[in-house]
């Protein structure tokens, strides 16, 4: 479903000039499957998912959505697609219907359809009671849920969330976890960045721990704690970091004599 | 496009906008109150405005007051001389002093008094003074007395007379300060109360010699003014003020839009969420282009409806001015559609490059200081709709606006297409840049970033590249432009040809050729290859020669035709001419080697290395080519060169990406030069000795000779079959280069693994 080869992307800034933000990330998601990417920050989750989303153009590498590249065929993968991440804000000066409505038909649904959609979706988030408040009134969690909801209303089989539970209470979040594991039981094909073990843990069928634009353990929960010997996957992301920081790090002058 | 996407965009965007309450003042509260306030204030002012008195030191001036036309009346001048009476003499209000004795207690001479006085008013204690020589009203007497002995006097005496004229009375002297506005003011009044006397003791003398004083003006001249019966003074005012308005509104109605629903976007994190929708960016761009449009044409209709308004009640007492005619709505708002589009394009692509609106409000600053000169340029006096003025834009749709308010539509007419063509292609322009604004990724997602001299420099040196980037090109040819700048400027104007030609090589090779080396060694790996330095294909160097031969004519006719849409002031061409003179006595080879070979050495490192070479970078040709000629262009002397220069330098940046290399450019522009040259010593004379000449070119005056149809047919020819050799030219490794450049600065790579994954993929 999800297939990214040798996915490279470079940017400059002042202080570090040419730098990798992503450096020949490979991985491959599969319908009815939940795909962890954890990660620090600055680890390139975010901007692998950028890409994945075509909001972003690959220096190097391939990657293909559905059936579709993300270079060669941008507007197909995004109908292909449901993204959704901590950047991805709600308008402020429209309502939770409109918002939604407005997606929905940039993604081609007829009115009609997107009518009953629209319905049962706001009845399956209980958005009734927000149907028509404004971006600028709505708490954190109302935000959150019109945002899932304008990520799947044209039902895409592929849903990218990128940190979706950053900045939400425990009750939110918990929320919105079910939902995705809701998605993934239909069958969708999910690709799921944090930074929060637990997260991972409870919900992710396979992970990636990414670290400097590199994959560094890919498997799923149970694979890599028995390769690691380590319950804990929080240990075995702190591990992971820390013997890939030591190995790049400039060898001390003591080390040398 | 899916015109569906950009109605919905355009929907939403509408929707968006009318529930912002800033945007509802902007658009709809401040047109309706603001000119109606402003009237009100008028009048206000104009109520409590008056004008204060000035004061005034009067020298030697007591006398006056008792000749026969006084001058003084009770301490100041008399109230007869002004046209406002007592009420004008009120204005001046004069401190009468017989002399200002210095400190050493003799009696003053005229010249320390006069010091004495301006002293006094640079010391602002008087704003202006007057200095009357000593015995002044005496002379001015004993003078209307001469002439009252000579009336007396036979025929023969007073022709014997009139011979010797009478001594001329010594003249009273004003002192004042341009610096001080109180002091103009004072000068300008005093001048015209003696003014006015003067007048009125010339009569005296007059009627004291027999004379009639109509004598001084034996009839007066009437006029007619016919803009006074008819509507055009008021359509006068009116084109003078509605086009300007327009402009600005137009603008302001984009901007503040624009700057909301780019930049607002971005720091809402609202833009991301439709990136990724399935609407194209370039749907993005139209639909919220035609949303910043319908608020900039919304802005200026009603700012114009409301100063209409305000400006028929203000002016409704005026004979022939009142409100401005009915017909200027349909101009106004047909006007209104291309302008909107061109600013409304404009603000798009300024305000995506903001990261918030805070910094998007800081780029209408540059858009004003751009955009005002263009529209205040068609009100200067003189200026009218012609076809050199309707190519400029902005200029041309204000001129065209204002020719129409004018009631002159058969001008107008005449101009329309071009305006249209011009107006329309900017718009397209504009358009353009938006989409790519919003197709870059280091536009869109631009972050903040502190900044530092000393890491900017480090970056620099850190990540040189062979070739510069578009914005050290940019830099370059903005150097280039001051260093000329300021060493024009800053250096007497030469005296003899080995002057000039000091100055015109030391120019040459310190502010064209020596940035440009400088940046290249510093900043780029690779000098030689940004540089373009290497040798092309051998047949490019008598390519280049024989199309600059073959080009020349049209060059030559493209000058002409150039200085006839925008024609050379009198001051330049006396300017030019005088260099001619000074190039017919100069040594051919001097002058060869100064206008010609240093030149086209200089200016191709600069323009064709540098410049062209980091313009390339952004992966199209053509667009560096024409920057690049831009600069060249504007690097020249003044309007006129300028051009000329920007279409030579389109053809000799198109040699350089051809060739590879900058000696085809070099020999192209030597040669080009040189023909210039030699074309001004191709006078009348030299016809007469080499009669075969005529059947080349025949003498045109003052302009150097006209070519003949032979010359145009058979040179464009040539030209034609080079350039048709140049496209065809093989240019694998231009497009490679070209590629290598474009890669190497925006990093977008064809994967190695890419062919792996399609397989797998089951994609081609």
């Amino acid at each position: 479903m999800i297939h990214v080869q040798g996915l490279t992307k470079h940017y400059a800034d002042l202080r570090r000039g040419r730098f990798v933000a992503l450096d020949g990330l490979s991985l491959h998601a599969l319908p009815g499957q939940v795909y962890g990417l954890l990660g620090p920050n600055g680890a390139g989750k975010t901007t692998a998912l950028r890409i994945l989303s075509t909001v972003l153009k690959p220096s190097e590498g391939t990657a293909v959505v559905n059936g579709y590249d993300v270079v060669r065929q941008p507007s197909d993968v995004r109908r292909q697609i449901g993204f959704m991440s901590a950047n991805t804000a709600i308008y402020d000066r429209m309502t939770a219907w409109e918002m939604v409505e407005y997606f929905g038909r940039l993604h081609g649904i007829q009115p009609g359809d997107l009518k009953q959609r629209m319905e049962a979706l706001f009845q399956r988030l209980k958005m009734n009671d927000i149907r028509d408040v404004l971006g600028a009134k709505m708490s954190t969690g109302m935000r959150q849920k019109v945002s899932i909801a304008r990520t799947i209303v044209h039902d895409p089989p592929v849903l990218i969330f990128d940190e979706a539970t950053a900045g939400l209470d425990v009750l939110v979040a918990r929320a919105l976890l079910n939902t995705v594991a809701e998605l993934r039981d239909q069958g969708k094909c999910i690709i799921f960045s944090t930074h929060i073990m637990r997260e991972a843990e409870k919900l992710c069928d396979r992970v990636a721990i990414m670290h400097r634009g590199q994959i560094l353990a890919e498997g799923t929960v149970d694979e890599l704690r028995a390769h690691y010997e380590e319950n804990d996957l929080e240990e075995i992301f702190f591990q992971l970091i820390s013997h890939h920081d030591d190995l790049l790090a400039p060898v001390a002058v003591q080390d040398l004599v | 496009m899916n015109l569906t996407n950009v109605r919905l965009i355009l929907a939403r965007e509408l929707r968006d906008q009318l529930r912002d309450r800033r945007t509802l003042f902007m658009i709809f509260v401040l047109p309706v109150l603001l000119y109606p306030l402003l009237g009100v204030a008028y009048f206000q002012m104009v109520q409590f405005q008056t004008q204060k008195p000035m004061n005034v030191l009067v020298i030697g001036g007591g006398e006056l007051a008792s000749s026969p036309t006084p001058l003084i009346e009770n301490d100041g001048f008399s109230p007869r001389l002004f046209a406002d009476g007592e009420l004008g003499a009120e204005l001046l209000k004069l401190d009468l002093v017989a002399d200002l004795s210095p400190s050493h207690g003799a009696t003053p001479t005229l010249q320390e008094q006069q010091a004495e006085a301006s002293r006094l008013v640079q010391l602002k204690t008087y704003d202006a003074a007057v200095v009357f020589p000593p015995d002044f009203a005496k002379q001015v007497e004993a003078y209307r007395r001469a002439i009252l002995d000579d009336a007396g006097a036979s025929g023969s005496r007073r022709a014997k007379r009139a011979e010797t004229p009478i001594a001329e009375i010594p003249r009273p002297k004003i002192i004042y300060t341009t610096a001080n506005e109180r002091s103009q003011i004072a000068f300008a009044r005093l001048n015209m109360v003696l003014d006015h006397w003067t007048e009125e003791v010339g009569k005296k003398n007059l009627i004291a010699g027999g004379i009639s004083t109509q004598a001084v003006h034996p009839f007066e001249v009437d006029s007619s003014d016919l803009a006074e019966k008819t509507s055009l003074r008021g359509a006068n005012l009116w084109s003078r003020i509605l086009p300007i308005l327009l402009l600005l509104w137009a603008m302001t109605g984009a901007f503040y839009p624009a700057v909301d629903l780019c930049a607002g976007e971005k720091e809402r994190g609202t833009l991301e969420t439709l990136l990724s929708s399935p609407a194209e960016r370039s749907e993005i761009v139209v639909g919220k282009l035609l949303t910043v449009m319908v608020f900039s044409m919304l802005t200026a209709a009603l700012n114009l409806i409301s100063v209409g308004t305000t400006g028929t009640l203000i002016f409704h007492h005026l004979e022939g001015v009142g409100g401005p005619p009915l017909l200027s709505i349909v101009w106004l708002a047909a006007a209104s559609i291309p302008v909107s589009a061109l600013f409304s394009a404009l603000c798009i692509a300024l305000a995506s490059f903001a990261r918030s609106t805070r910094e998007g409000q800081y780029y209408l600053m540059p858009l004003l200081m751009i955009s005002l000169p263009l529209a205040m340029m068609p009100m200067s006096p003189g200026v009218e709709l012609n076809l050199g003025n309707s190519l400029i834009p902005i200029s041309g749709i204000v001129l065209l606006l204002k020719t129409l308010l004018e009631g002159s539509y058969l001008q107008a007419l005449q101009y329309l297409p071009v305006v249209l063509a011009v107006t329309l292609a900017a718009c397209w322009l504009a358009v353009r840049w938006a989409v790519e604004q919003f197709n870059s990724e280091s536009v869109l997602f631009r972050e903040g970033e502190r900044f530092s001299v000393g890491m900017w420099v480090r970056q620099l040196m850190r990540d040189r590249r062979a070739t510069p980037s578009a914005a050290q090109a940019t830099v370059c040819g903005i150097v280039i432009l001051m260093v000329s700048f300021i060493f024009r400027s800053s250096i007497a104007a030469p005296d003899g040809f080995n002057g000039f030609a000091r100055v015109t090589v030391t120019l040459q090779l310190m502010s064209i050729a020596l940035p440009a080396l400088l940046m290249a060694s510093i900043l780029t790996s690779s000098p030689r290859r940004t540089l373009l330095l290497r040798l092309p294909h051998w047949p490019m160097i008598p390519a280049a020669a024989v199309l600059a031969v073959g080009l020349h004519p049209f060059i030559m006719a493209a000058t002409a035709g150039i200085e006839r849409l925008y024609p050379i002031s009198s001051e330049m061409k006396h300017l030019l001419d005088g260099m001619e003179s000074m190039f017919a006595s100069a040594n051919a080879w001097y002058l060869i080697l100064a206008l010609a070979v240093v030149p086209a050495i200089c200016e191709e490192i600069a323009f064709r290395g540098f410049i062209l070479s980091g313009f390339r970078g952004m992966g199209n040709n053509w667009r560096a080519i024409v920057l690049s000629a831009v600069f060249f262009g504007v690097t020249h002397g003044f309007l006129q060169q300028s051009i000329n220069a920007c279409l030579l330098g389109i053809v000799l940046g198109y040699l350089a990406v051809q060739s590879s290399s900058l000696l085809p450019g070099i020999v192209f522009h030597l040669l080009h030069n040189t023909l210039t040259v030699a074309s001004t010593w191709i006078t009348p004379a030299v016809f007469d000795r080499y009669p075969s000449l005529g059947m080349l070119m025949r003498p045109v005056d003052g302009n150097g000779p006209a070519f003949l149809w032979p010359v145009y047919f058979f040179g464009g020819l040539i030209s034609l079959l080079v350039l048709y050799w140049l496209v065809r030219f093989p240019q694998a490794g231009n497009a490679r280069e070209a590629r290598g450049n474009a890669l190497e600065q925006t990093a977008i790579a064809p994967s190695p693994a890419a062919v792996e994954c399609y397989v797998s993929c089951g994609l081609d």
